[in-house]
């Protein structure tokens, strides 16, 4: 197992979520370390997507604890994690579908002074500015992900690798240190997919951390630098790409289910 | 005996005048039993709140009173006639209104059966009945017990055999019946019901009548002990709903609890309120009038305490309330914001 | 040429009315249309602002043979009185938001609707506080004419309550269409979505509702001004002008058929559905006999069948709400 250089960037320790007794997520540990590429694989009903919707503050955990940046953040509603700057994406886009894509891009702002009603009468200028700015860096984002021209679409007429796309976009918006990435390129045709993770590979540059689940094992094998593989509810291998393919328990998971 | 028992220590505590009290909430609870059975079955295999609920009540017991007068036939065949009229209204609903709004969410379906609701009511209202009418039953004189409370036959023990025979029928129904397993599938879990190759439409047919039809019967009883009246069901609507809500949403033993509650609570409270209108103690005037008021705080504390009710399981899924830690977060500092999230695929 | 006055008054009486209803619509679009909270209990945010403004602006009355008395009597000025109303149905929103805002919306339709109904048990029976429903006599339009004019009247009330809701739209549409109302708007369309997004939805719905309730309660203040009486409605359900639950429904209706999100609408579909009412009023003496008894509870069938046919086939409304274009 490889380790984490320096310190993690999320830190999940012995997680236990369970619904009406069945238990979905049973004693998960893991890390990921700053500025990777790390995947989260495994068989369906591993609990992955669950463990996801824990660490991004949507359901709280029986038990454990999860640390990002070294802050306690179980317990904590969503928001107050997204400010922290963690921010998730999700499997099924939830798009938001009668307003426009830019809306949707622009509603990413952590701090938009024109979302307090109060600052809509006393602080008109900096309201005006913040929008003027928050627009700005939408139009930005939308040319990163390819999505220009639809800046004034309503979002329900995007198509589905599209909406994909918005969902990375939108999630971009909130300036995230660590992003959750649910099955980021399923359903999106090839070009998209690698022009997306080419794009994925640049902000890790600048200095974001990407956490993926993926079922698409090109995607794991050539992207990721490590792998974390999840079954039935707990982490059974963790390491470099290679060696997680290799590793016998992996492949037994996925066979024996 | 836990009951005799029960009754027994109020009389010891209150005087023997609060048994009138506890009759008086019984029959109450007996009719918003059989009502929130049948508001409670819809709404678990619907989806929805009917809000029409308390005017089909009203229809109800108007077929009842049109049977009874018009056709000078006893109540018995009024009630009958109006329970499998009411049936037929039903099933009319689903195909006309509710199974084009399948899917749309739990407010487009309020809204269509306020809409019917209201057809209901004034459609009665202008029938020319604004006038208050009761049903013609055969003359018995109450029976004393004790000074001050008096047992009417049909009144009251009426009321408890029909209350009981219909909780015991549903319960028949559900435990026993094909239809009843076919219904509890389907409310718990309606594509599930679908993919085990139940008919989901039969069933939810079969709901609507049974439904309407306890309506029917509840609004009758209703009629029994009072008036009728264009408004009578509506008038009660709420208290159904209480009912169902504080019983649990889609569970008829739930209803059944939940009916208990608020019938008692209702009828109890009024000694309380009597105490309030001294004019040592609060001089609360019309205190009496109060008495509706009470199931309703008890609704909004299940609402904010226990939202799924006595019967109910806290959802999987649930969007759960944490009313004190709203409070917190409304003041500045961390709550729980967690939400109702919909099932992501295999995880 | 020259209007009847008979005629000036009574168009006149629909015009006011009509925005007072206006008003209710764009608090209920405020909570309903732009984020999504069900509101069952219009009639009781209505309902506490008329009382509240006839408490504050009505010459006292005391209590005497067959008249119970009332609170207040502070003859305080109408604007004085309109802010009061504001301030309590607003303060009184955002407690019942509190614990309901996180409930399921059927949850909260019922809740609402209860808490407007035992409000409205209070003012029936709270007799020395709010004189039953006898009410509250001495309620004064906005300008008192000596000797009294009634079509001069009639013209202040239309002109206050034009200006009136000419200044709410302006305010309103400035509030809805910033950055605060694109999260309600958001929150409406997806709330996990947007709380994901990093939004504290429970701080936007306790606002949006509570501001909502408070335009009801100015509505309310309206009410009583222009119409100089208040009294709270034995009938549960058979008039639309008080604070029984049919009130509650029309403005449903006025909503849906104006467009979620769409304040123009809302005012658009307070004069229509109103006015469809209104005239019923107007054209009574023109039915024949059978049908004339009937027509209060013709309306509101029509209401009703309105509501039903509407919400199947046109749930956004009549008038769309228009797609926002960002520059």
């Amino acid at each position: 197992m490889n380790q984490t250089v320096g310190h993690p960037i999320l830190s999940v320790q012995d997680i236990h979520k369970a619904f009406g007794g069945i238990s979905a997520v049973d004693g998960c540990s893991l890390s990921v370390a700053p500025q990777s590429v790390t995947g989260l694989i495994g068989p369906n009903g591993a609990g992955k997507s669950t463990l996801f919707n824990i660490i991004a503050g949507l359901y709280r955990p029986d038990d454990g604890g999860i640390w990002f940046n070294n802050t306690r953040i179980d317990g904590l509603p969503p928001y107050e994690i997204v400010h922290l700057g963690l921010s998730k994406t999700w499997q099924i886009p939830h798009e938001l579908r009668n307003m426009t894509v830019l809306e949707n891009l622009v509603l990413g702002a952590k701090e938009n002074s024109g979302e307090h009603l109060l600052n809509l009468f006393i602080r008109p200028q900096e309201v005006r500015r913040d929008e003027r700015r928050w627009r700005a860096r939408g139009r930005e984002v939308l040319r990163l992900t390819q999505l220009e021209g639809l800046a004034n679409e309503h979002a329900k007429s995007l198509s589905g690798g599209q909406k994909k796309l918005l969902e990375l976009a939108r999630v971009l918006m909130t300036d995230p240190a660590l992003v959750l990435l649910d099955e980021p390129v399923a359903g999106v045709n090839p070009t998209l997919a690698a022009s997306l993770m080419d794009l994925i590979e640049k902000l890790r540059l600048e200095g974001r951390t990407f956490f993926l689940i993926e079922h698409d094992m090109n995607v794991v094998m050539n992207r990721c630098d490590r792998v974390i593989v999840m079954h039935q509810g707990r982490t059974i291998a963790d390491g470099t790409p290679a060696s997680v393919k290799a590793n016998p328990v992996v492949i037994e998971s996925y066979l024996g289910g | 005996m836990i009951f005799l028992a029960f009754l027994a220590g109020l009389a010891a505590l209150f005087g023997i005048s609060i048994l009138q009290y506890t009759l008086a909430g019984f029959r109450l609870s007996s009719i918003v039993i059989v009502a929130a059975i049948g508001l409670t079955v819809i709404y678990g295999i619907r989806g929805f709140a009917n809000f029409a609920y308390g005017d089909l009540m009203t229809l109800g017991a108007y077929v009842a009173l049109f049977v009874n007068m018009n056709l000078a036939l006893s109540l018995i065949w009024g009630a009958i006639v109006s329970f499998l009229a009411l049936a037929f209204v039903g099933i009319l609903l689903e195909v006309l209104v509710f199974a084009r709004l399948e899917g749309r969410g739990p407010v487009p379906p309020i809204v269509a059966s306020v809409g019917v609701g209201l057809i209901i009511q004034n459609g009665i209202n202008w029938g020319g009945t604004t006038q208050q009418w009761i049903f013609r039953l055969p003359a018995i004189a109450e029976i004393p017990i004790v000074p001050g409370i008096g047992f009417h036959w049909i009144r009251d023990f009426g009321t408890f055999v029909v209350g009981i025979g219909f909780m015991l029928s549903v319960h028949i129904l559900l435990t026993y019946t094909n239809l009843g397993k076919a219904m509890r599938a389907t409310a718990d879990n309606l594509e599930l019901a679908k993919a085990t190759g139940i008919n989901t439409k039969r069933v939810t047919y079969a709901a609507w009548a049974l439904s309407c039809s306890f309506a029917s019967t509840a609004g009758i009883l209703l009629g029994l002990i009072g008036v009728l009246s264009p408004t009578m069901g509506f008038n009660v609507l709420l208290l159904i709903f209480a009912a169902v809500i504080v019983g649990g949403i889609g569970s008829p033993y739930g209803a059944v609890l939940g009916g208990l509650v608020i019938g008692l609570s209702q009828e109890m409270s009024v000694p309380l309120l009597i105490w309030l209108e001294r004019p040592d103690v609060l001089h609360l005037e019309h205190s009496t009038a109060y008495k509706v008021a009470i199931p309703f705080i008890v609704m909004i504390g299940v609402l904010i305490f226990r939202p799924w009710g006595i019967a109910g399981r806290p959802p999987a899924f649930a969007r759960r309330v944490f009313f004190m830690e709203r409070i917190t977060k409304v003041l500045g500092r961390r709550g729980d914001a967690r939400e109702q999230v919909r099932g992501e695929g295999g995880g | 040429m020259a209007i009847d006055s008979g005629t000036w008054i009574n168009v006149g009486f629909y015009i006011y009315v009509s925005i007072a209803f206006a008003i209710l619509a764009v608090g209920f679009n405020l909570q309903w249309g732009y984020t999504g909270l069900f509101n069952a209990g219009i009639a009781g945010f209505f309902l506490i602002g008329a009382y509240t403004a006839a408490f504050a602006i009505t010459p006292p009355t005391p209590p005497s043979i067959g008249y119970p008395g009332h609170l207040g009597g502070f003859s305080l000025p109408l604007p004085v009185g309109a802010v009061l109303a504001m301030v309590a149905s607003g303060a009184i929103a955002a407690l019942v938001a509190l614990p309901t805002v996180r409930l399921r919306a059927d949850y909260l339709a019922i809740a609402t609707l209860a808490f407007a109904e035992v409000l409205r048990i209070f003012a029936i029976n709270l007799e020395s506080i709010t004189a039953g429903t006898i009410g509250i006599p001495g309620l004064p339009p906005p300008i008192e004419f000596n000797p009294p004019d009634a079509f001069l009247n009639a013209t202040v009330k239309v002109a206050v309550s034009a200006a009136l809701i000419l200044v709410l739209l302006l305010v309103l549409y400035f509030m809805a269409e910033s950055p605060w109302g694109r999260v309600l708007r958001a929150i409406r369309e997806d709330e996990e979505a947007t709380m994901a997004l990093g939004k504290n939805t429970f701080q936007f719905k306790l606002q949006a509702f509570a501001l909502g309730g408070a335009l009801m309660g100015l509505a309310g203040w309206l009410f009583v001004i222009t119409l100089n009486y208040i009294e709270p409605t034995g009938s549960s359900a058979a008039t639309t002008l008080g604070f029984a639950p049919a009130v509650t429904f029309s403005v449903w209706v006025m909503v849906i058929v104006g467009g979620a999100g769409n304040l123009r609408g809302s005012v658009v579909g307070a004069f229509v559905i109103y006015g469809f009412q209104w005239l019923s009023v107007q054209l009574k003496d023109l039915a024949p006999t059978e049908l004339k008894e009937g027509i209060p509870y013709l309306r509101l069938m029509i209401v009703g069948v309105l509501l039903i046919v509407l919400i199947i086939y046109r749930p956004e409304g009549i008038l769309r709400e228009r797609k926002r274009v960002l520059r």
